[in-house]
């Protein structure tokens, strides 16, 4: 059984998926035990798998047991082992984290949530598993079209920016569906690996460096780069919260794995690098990312949008540390892969439980917080100090591979964007901090109606987010093995250049 | 803006135009598309596979693990037309009943619905005198239709088809019904829990076939290792998986087609819409 690992993670959700959504028109009660099991199941598996490829190095399946260019493979290395992990162990945290706003936010359609949630689960962990192309593009589709479901379940004006990120978003699935088309036009195969032998010999032709250029645009908008970043804080922001802690630590994330697996495996880093020569537009766009999200980030007056500009400005920092061409600085946005998908998710738990005591996440609401929840803003301040890079939280060691990628490549903008957003974010969370610690908590004027006392957030709730806001630290410590033991032996393996 | 708008699509167009000058000539037999895995799939797919359709094996069989997500697809389709458009029924609505023999209109205002019987039939607000040639044509067609849409998942092998073709047919026979009559007609015959519930098991059909290769001993979706269980050699059980996950599409894509249209059409209402 072993050795079906990589398949199980993604067919087990699958099934389980497609039950929940069965069973729940018998015993709704069934649903939420339901995902629970698939959930766990495949956190478990992926767990177990990471442990296999740090021993072997590489893993490999053959969907129907077809060899692979003819048939479909999973090839999966550290860097897959790595993100599967993280996408399947927080979606398992938020999936027990949230189950009260679920309860609260989608009474009636439970069911139809968790199969939705379980199938945005399968499109993730299948988009970073797979070794071909055109697989990925079909679990794109999958993992897109729940997310757009799942956010357009939220109330108010969630089911406009559905559509809006519908829209965009199909754009960018188009995108990278034709750049995948002229690569399959040029060298008939959609096996990454097989695709990558064949392209050397036509690294100059114009309808290659198309291809390259599609993909590029449409992983951007599917990742929110910006300038491509105007749907994500409108579908995050307004999204049920179980859904927006959900897709905004994991899809924009695997989204930035997509693209640094085109650049190492299917492109080669010669192409990206050396030919196209990328590297220092990719950067400069990178660090006008970073700037343009920390800046719109402090003109935010709601808790939740604000930390959606704060992901345009990861985002940067992922794709600037990939794109600056030297090893630190993919050893950083790596890194940064994983440490902001558990700072995002951090983040987004805390602003659940305080909107499910508070109802609400403007700013000026969240006054003398500290004292009425004092355990849930502890976990603000871990996952606020992770993102401006205080250490020992891991967001300190990627930044600080990121910024020593930047020296090493001579790129002082990029620097500067970085420690410029620092400050930003220094700013932005010490005007939360004040707010909630030294304003006295107002019962909402005017809105008398709600007599309940706001207090301390459920254990369901507390104990996965003091998980996360732990992580955060034990993650920071540990760093040094993951680089070590997963990230250089990847980097050695494809020839990064030094 | 628009002409921002007319710059940027000029600019791509012109991208598209630049980038098609290094592509093989259309048509060319010699070209990587035409030589690499193509090749391969035309002179062993019969014999790999016993089926004499390349698509319907290429499909289906070698890239079978590509085809079970489109079916998700479809199914996450179905769902989020669900989700986003059922609206919860509220007890409190007013309901319409049709005496039938005189067709006298009663309007209840409270939720008391009285014994149906032979009598009285519930109608909607946007209720229509039905057309007598209308409904008698088309629920006359109906079963000819399905024999058609059936038909098209089982040839898949031989002809164009399959089960996403074949699940349409079947789906639109029953779009048909609630055309013709109306949506409480439809939904009487196949009802809404039974579409979900059916919508769930068509996939699972598929993906269920994939995991019971594994419990048999082969790789997912390597319908070759049903040969123990359907006591025929490798090949002609890799013809018969690709029967048993059509049939599976097929079933998703009719009860899909059939809840989008049922969703769509009445507002989430799954009364009279049209």
């Amino acid at each position: 059984m072993t050795n079906h690992y990589p398949a199980l993670i993604v067919v087990l959700p699958l099934l389980f998926a497609f039950v929940v959504s069965g069973v729940a028109w018998v015993k709704k009660s069934l649903c939420f035990p339901l995902t629970i099991v698939g959930m766990g199941l495949s956190a478990g598996l992926s767990v177990c798998l990471l442990g296999r490829v740090a021993t072997t190095g590489l893993v490999e399946y053959r969907m129907g047991g077809w060899e692979t260019p003819w048939g479909i493979g999973y090839h999966v290395d550290y860097l897959n082992a790595l993100v599967v992990t993280v996408v399947t162990v927080l979606a398992f945290i938020n999936l027990i984290a949230t189950r009260k706003n679920v309860v609260e936010e989608t009474p009636e359609k439970a069911g139809a949530f968790y199969s939705l949630y379980l199938l945005f689960i399968v499109g993730l962990t299948g988009i970073v598993l797979t070794g071909d192309l055109f697989n990925l593009y079909v679990l794109l589709e999958v993992a897109s079209l729940t997310s757009y479901a799942l956010i357009g379940m939220g109330n108010g004006r969630a089911p406009m920016s559905a559509l809006n990120y519908l829209f965009v978003g199909t754009v960018g699935g188009c995108f990278y569906l034709l750049g995948v088309g002229y690569l399959y036009i040029m060298t008939g195969s959609l096996n990454m690996v097989d695709v990558a032998t064949l392209l050397p010999q036509m690294y100059h032709s114009s309808a290659v460096v198309m291809a390259f250029i599609f993909c590029l645009v449409g992983v951007g908008i599917k990742m929110a780069f910006f300038p491509l970043h105007m749907w994500l804080p409108n579908a995050y922001g307004f999204a049920p919260t179980a859904v927006g802690s959900l897709i905004a630590p994991l899809m924009t994330k695997v989204m930035v794995y997509v693209l640094i697996r085109l650049i190492l495996t299917v492109f080669s880093v010669d192409f990206a690098f050396v030919i196209l020569k990328m590297g220092d537009p990719m950067v400069w766009l990178s660090s006008l990312a970073i700037v343009a999200g920390a800046v719109f980030a402090l003109a935010q007056k709601n808790l939740k949008r604000m930390f959606c500009y704060i992901i345009v400005s990861e985002i940067g920092y992922m794709m600037g540390g990939a794109w600056l061409g030297n090893n630190t600085g993919m050893t950083g946005a790596i890194l940064h892969i994983f440490n902001d998908a558990i700072m995002t998710l951090c983040l987004f738990l805390c602003a659940g439980s305080i909107y499910y005591r508070v109802r609400g996440l403007e700013l000026d609401r969240l006054k003398g917080l500290f004292s009425k929840m004092p355990v849930t803003m502890a976990c603000l301040v871990a996952g606020a100090l992770s993102i401006i890079g205080v250490p020992p939280t891991c967001g300190f060691f990627s930044k600080w591979y990121l910024i020593s990628g930047g020296l090493e490549a001579g790129q002082y903008g990029f620097v500067a964007a970085l420690l410029f957003s620092s400050l930003v974010n220094v700013v932005l969370f010490f005007r939360v901090i004040e707010i909630s610690y030294y304003g006295d908590f107002e019962d909402h004027h005017g809105h008398g109606s709600s007599g309940e006392a706001v207090m301390e957030a459920p254990a369901s709730m507390l104990v996965p987010l003091l998980i996360v806001s732990i992580g955060l630290i034990v993650v920071g410590l540990y760093t040094g093995g993951i680089v070590n033991h997963l990230i250089n032996p990847l980097l050695l393996k494809q020839g990064f250049l030094g | 803006m628009k002409a921002i708008g007319l710059i940027i699509v000029v600019l791509a167009g012109a991208l598209l135009l630049y980038s098609t000058q290094d592509f093989p000539f259309w048509g060319d037999p010699a070209s990587p598309a035409g030589t690499h895995t193509a090749t391969y799939y035309l002179t062993k797919a019969f014999e790999e596979t016993s089926v004499p359709n390349v698509v319907t094996a290429v499909l289906a069989d070698y890239r079978g693990f590509d085809t079970m997500f489109e079916t998700g697809v479809i199914f996450c389709a179905g769902l989020g037309c669900f989700v986003l458009l059922r609206l919860s029924r509220s007890r409190d609505e007013d309901s319409y009943y049709r005496h039938v023999a005189t067709g006298i209109t009663l309007h209840i205002k409270s939720a008391k619905i009285p014994d149906v019987s032979s009598e009285f039939e519930r109608i909607d607000t946007l209720w229509t005198p039905y057309d007598l040639i209308v409904k008698t044509v088309c629920r006359l067609l109906a079963p000819f239709v399905q024999l058609f849409g059936l038909y098209v998942i089982a040839h898949g092998h031989h002809s164009p088809g399959g089960g996403f073709q074949g699940g349409v047919i079947l789906g639109a026979s029953v779009i048909l019904i609630a055309i013709s009559h109306n949506m409480r007609t439809a939904i009487g015959r196949i009802s809404e829990k039974t579409i979900h519930i059916l919508m769930a098991v068509g996939v699972l059909l598929y993906s269920g076939i994939g995991a019971l290769c594994i419990l048999l001993g082969g790789n997912f979706l390597d319908y070759a290792s049903l040969s123990r269980i359907l006591f025929t050699n490798e090949i002609e059980a890799r013809s018969l998986g690709i029967l048993g996950v059509e049939v599976g599409v097929g079933i998703t894509v009719m009860a899909v087609m059939i809840t989008i249209y049922n969703n769509l059409s009445s507002d989430g209402r799954l009364d009279e819409g049209l």
